[in-house]
């Protein structure tokens, strides 16, 4: 039960179990750190990394974040409008369909260096990797679920002959909705990817937490690498939880 | 002879191509007047869904034509005249009771134009019905903010039977739609239903596979056959009304069961000896 979350958490057969995992984690950690000071860096350095220079994470986290949500809010208004367009007109279902089925089985992060190369070091590049990538699930989940309204349910309606926008409004976009959740929570994680995927192989450019894992790299500070992961990694999480809250404010009606 | 509310001649409805063809109704002639209730019975596959389709304009007939109170079903879709209560309540699950039950009066906002068009309806007081009431009526004044899934299968019936009515159709078309329910939430889903109804002026065709249903309910109950679908018979029901649960014990009652079921036997047995 999602409600009784928080109050769970003081019980330590909750925690406990996490806990015990990363201080094994932490401790196998700290002995590769040890044992190949070239693989990985001792935790206090990575956390020293981080705490020393906060504002200058914080800054290229907001780059990266910023790339991340606007090549997924693309991805979604034009996913949507396509999907809209795609269960009302069969033949837009069957112009789009195959594109978007190519374009999901290519291995879209390899288009990145090329796009680099046409849009130069500015943030274009990244939001267009992005905005691809997170393009599919949600053009695919938002077909569905606007067609995956009862037919007695629609036929109540027919008989009272509601216009197609009507019926569009009050019973397609509605039931779309769990799925185009169901989406945003697969390209969440996606978009991050994207955007980083692109600052990578756009070295040299203005920020963002793939420049800084990038040059670090380059440049043998692997604490400050692994600094970068760690909040990426949180990045991840806020946005899952954004989504999830957003989700359960939306879907209360719905059962899962 | 004012026009019938409802109106088939020599309809015929084939699902499928060639060889895989069936003929789920051949040959059907049904007139029915205003005001009255008629049932639809017979086994499955006599295609008294598929007739009931029919007069909601949701599919159209291949030979004949279907009349809803001298227009076509789609015009009279367009006017809102239909009701329909499908066998599922097919509530908007996202929307409490008492938007499911308003939601009919934003949609298709042109109908009382169209409807003003077509001669011989009976005139209407202006504005939409009292929803609340209508809710409070059949139990569910509780029940308004609630979602569709916070109720019992009856309750969630009872108000796609609201959200029918609320639209004051003059033809409310029902499919099966107590089949799901236990038989003491049927019975007094039935009540409900003969109440709202007495309280207008509501034609309504009613799909149902319960004899004792059919009997009660209706003015007149007409016994369908399959292979292919097609009328038997209509049998007028001469019980006077208001029909209570009282009626389940009268003797009338029971004899009118048995001569339905009669005819039923009778309808199972013909495709044979064709």
């Amino acid at each position: 039960m999602p409600r009784s979350l928080p109050l769970a958490w003081i019980r330590p057969a909750f925690w406990l179990p996490l806990a015990v995992l990363l201080a094994i984690f932490g401790g196998l950690w700290q002995w590769g750190a040890h044992a190949m000071p070239y693989f990985l860096p001792p935790l206090p350095s990575v956390f020293s990394a981080l705490s020393g220079h906060l504002s200058y994470y914080a800054h290229n986290a907001g780059i990266t974040l910023g790339e991340a949500v606007i090549g997924l809010g693309l991805a979604f208004v034009v996913a949507f409008a396509l999907a809209v367009l795609m269960s009302e007109a069969p033949v837009a279902r069957r112009a789009v369909l195959p594109v978007a089925v190519v374009l999901n089985v290519t291995p879209l992060v390899a288009i990145a260096p090329p796009l680099v190369v046409a849009f130069g070091f500015g943030p274009a590049p990244k939001i267009i990797i992005t905005s691809l990538i997170c393009f599919f699930p949600i053009l695919i989940n938002t077909t569905a679920g606007l067609r995956s309204v009862p037919v007695p349910m629609l036929q109540v309606y027919q008989t009272m002959k509601a216009s197609r926008l009507e019926l569009l409004v009050h019973l397609r976009v509605p039931s779309a909705l769990p799925y185009l959740f169901a989406a945003l929570r697969i390209v969440a994680p996606l978009s991050i990817i994207g955007a980083v995927v692109a600052e990578l192989s756009a070295s040299g450019s203005v920020g963002g937490l793939g420049s800084v894992i990038s040059v670090a790299s380059s440049m043998n500070e692997l604490a400050v690498v692994y600094a970068a992961i760690f909040v990426l990694a949180v990045m991840g999480v806020l946005l899952m939880l954004v989504i999830t809250l957003a989700e359960r404010q939306a879907l209360r009606w719905h059962e899962s | 002879m004012p026009t019938a509310a409802i109106a088939l001649s020599s309809v015929r409805k084939v699902y499928g191509d060639g060889p895989a063809a069936t003929v789920a109704l051949d040959g059907v002639d049904l007139a029915i007047a205003a005001g009255r209730f008629v049932s639809l019975i017979g086994p499955s596959g006599c295609g008294k869904s598929t007739l009931l389709r029919l007069v909601a304009g949701l599919e159209p007939a291949d030979r004949g034509t279907v009349a809803v109170h001298g227009v076509t079903p789609d015009e009279a879709c367009a006017a809102k005249l239909i009701g329909f209560v499908p066998q599922a309540p097919a509530l908007l699950p996202w929307l409490s009771v008492l938007r499911n039950v308003t939601l009919p009066q934003k949609i298709n906002r042109g109908a009382a134009r169209q409807r003003a068009r077509i001669e011989g309806l009976a005139a209407r007081d202006s504005g939409p019905p009292d929803m609340r009431e209508l809710l409070r009526k059949v139990g569910l004044g509780d029940a308004l903010e609630k979602l569709p899934s916070q109720l019992s299968g009856g309750m969630r019936q009872r108000a796609a039977i609201v959200r029918a009515f609320g639209l004051r159709p003059d033809v409310l078309l029902m499919d099966e739609p107590f089949s799901a329910l236990d038989e003491f939430t049927r019975e007094s889903l039935q009540d409900q239903l003969l109440e709202l109804w007495g309280e207008g002026s509501t034609t309504v065709l009613f799909v149902t596979h319960n004899i004792a249903e059919a009997v009660r309910l209706s003015d007149t109950v007409v016994v369908m056959a399959a292979g292919p679908g097609r009328i038997v018979e209509s049998v007028d029901i001469g019980l006077p009304r208001p029909r209570g649960q009282q009626v389940f014990a009268e003797r009338g009652f029971h004899e009118y069961e048995d001569l339905i079921r009669e005819k039923l036997r009778g309808a199972w047995r013909s495709p044979d000896a064709a």
